[in-house]
């Protein structure tokens, strides 16, 4: 099943398995005020890896929900959590709320090939080198060789280590 | 009253040469100072059209020399940061002063600076062209009504994705769009009362945009940057504005308040410029730099806030 908050909303919410899929555009039509009323026994597990925008008014909305879920006393989950998410994150100390972060993408460039990607980043499988600010080592889906981290780690991965760039 | 010259205060060698050298393009004499003292004491027997200082100096003594270069008529002040240095940048902002800050591993800045340096000395402030590589074509839409925003944006990001960029540049691109856009449509538009007499409308709301309201987008990619142009056509955005939502501390604790679409801009694109033209046109360019690998790209942005003197008939 898909619904959508709202009939303007750019941003489609779809259950699958224990969590809410997200996908499309987080802006000023996404209401995710309503995501609320869906968790289930006190728990909200947000995929987001098909979140593509995310632009200051939606990020003000995303506040004012994790802001919500944690006056509701609800465990906020959030699982491979895209780009565009984590650049908010990383930006406002408050979209990160109280929520849990289970798993997020990153930005790797291979030296070998040229080829982009953006790479799903476990957090409890690598959380030594997260805590250290190191890029997990990745490699190219393309041609096997390993990746460089296409972005400046102290900023990315601010988010999950703690730090404040 | 001497000849026309630049002044250059900065304490490193390397980055006075290499300065100095790129500089020496627009024909100018260059004059160079090892620190603000020796720069202060020089601006009384020099009327220099740009200085160019370094960043890391004292925020008082900085103040005193860009009032020490006003008297003597200089247009412009430059600030130059080494990519190590970003901390600086907050102080800098509060200065409320330093209106181009060009943040770069030093000390190659070469594109920048000569860019920079160009429209401060010739006056020549607008288009995204001059940032882009010779023959880069830039597209061009105009919004006539205010919901095709979402439209352009996501079709930015498409046509920026099929020309090979990751990801990564089309998301930054599509935010950086959005604000811009947005700020056009809703925070532009001014009365003869200087009421802002849109701003509060929800964003989702359809909204014509006649002649006097059109917002232009303009976006070209040359392989280094690509670069997003937006500009409306009441000019209304002013330094002191501009600079305050760059120095928004409550953006990063909590994202909230007007001003902080151009505050999420900064930190999402490599440079900010702001050209200014009161009560006529307002145009800003996002440059994101898309690079591979990343040498030249910072944590840091660089902006510029470029105001056109008034002419004289």
């Amino acid at each position: 099943m898909s619904t959508t908050s709202d009939s303007k909303s750019r941003l489609t919410v779809t259950p699958q398995g224990d969590a809410l899929v997200l996908a499309g555009a987080i802006d000023e039509t996404a209401g995710l005020h309503d995501l609320l009323a869906r968790a289930q026994g006190g728990r909200l597990v947000l995929d987001l890896a098909g979140v593509t925008f995310i632009n200051s008014l939606g990020v003000r909305d995303w506040i004012r929900m994790q802001a919500a879920a944690q006056q509701a006393r609800l465990d906020v989950e959030l699982r491979r959590v895209s780009e565009p998410l984590v650049h908010q994150l990383n930006m406002i100390l408050a979209a990160r709320g109280a929520a849990r972060i289970t798993s997020f993408f990153a930005p790797y460039a291979c030296d070998a090939c040229g080829r982009e990607e953006s790479l799903l980043v476990d957090t409890a499988l690598y959380r030594e080198q997260l805590s250290r600010i190191e890029p997990p080592p990745m490699a190219c889906p393309e041609c096997r060789s390993q990746m460089a981290f296409n972005d400046f780690p102290e900023r990315y991965f601010s988010f999950v280590s703690g730090e404040s760039v | 009253m001497g000849a026309p010259s630049i002044l250059i205060v900065h304490p490193d060698r390397k980055t006075q040469r290499t300065v100095q050298r790129i500089l020496g393009t627009t024909g100018y004499r260059v004059d160079i100072a090892d620190d603000l003292e020796q720069g202060v004491r020089l601006l009384a027997h020099l009327e220099p059209v740009l200085v160019v200082v370094d960043g890391t100096l004292a925020a008082r003594s900085l103040r005193a020399l860009f009032d020490a270069a006003a008297a003597r008529g200089t247009a412009a002040c430059m600030t130059l940061l080494g990519a190590q240095a970003g901390a600086q940048v907050p102080a800098l902002l509060d200065l409320g002063a330093v209106t181009n800050l060009l943040v770069h591993p030093m000390p190659v800045l070469g594109e920048e600076l000569t860019v920079t340096t160009q429209k401060l000395i010739r006056g020549d402030l607008f288009g995204a062209d001059k940032y882009l590589l010779w023959g880069t074509e830039l597209h061009e839409t105009t919004l006539v009504r205010s919901t095709q925003r979402t439209e352009l944006v996501g079709e930015l990001a498409e046509r920026v994705r099929a020309r090979g960029q990751s990801a990564r540049v089309a998301s930054m691109a599509m935010l950086v769009a959005d604000e811009l856009i947005s700020n056009a449509v809703h925070n532009a538009p001014v009365d003869e009362r200087g009421v802002h007499y849109r701003k509060e409308l929800p964003r989702d709301r359809e909204l014509p945009l006649d002649e006097r309201h059109r917002v232009r987008l303009r976006w070209g990619c040359d392989a280094r940057y690509l670069a997003i142009e937006v500009t409306d056509w009441f000019g209304t955005l002013d330094q002191h504005a501009i600079l305050n939502a760059l120095a928004r501390s409550d953006v990063r604790q909590a994202g909230s308040g007007a001003g902080m679409g151009l505050a999420l801009t900064y930190r999402s694109c490599d440079q900010l410029v702001f050209n200014l033209a009161a009560g006529a046109r307002t145009e800003i360019i996002a440059l994101i730099d898309v690079r591979y690998p990343p040498s030249e790209r910072t944590a840091v942005s660089s902006y510029n806030v470029f105001v056109e003197r008034a002419r004289t008939p």
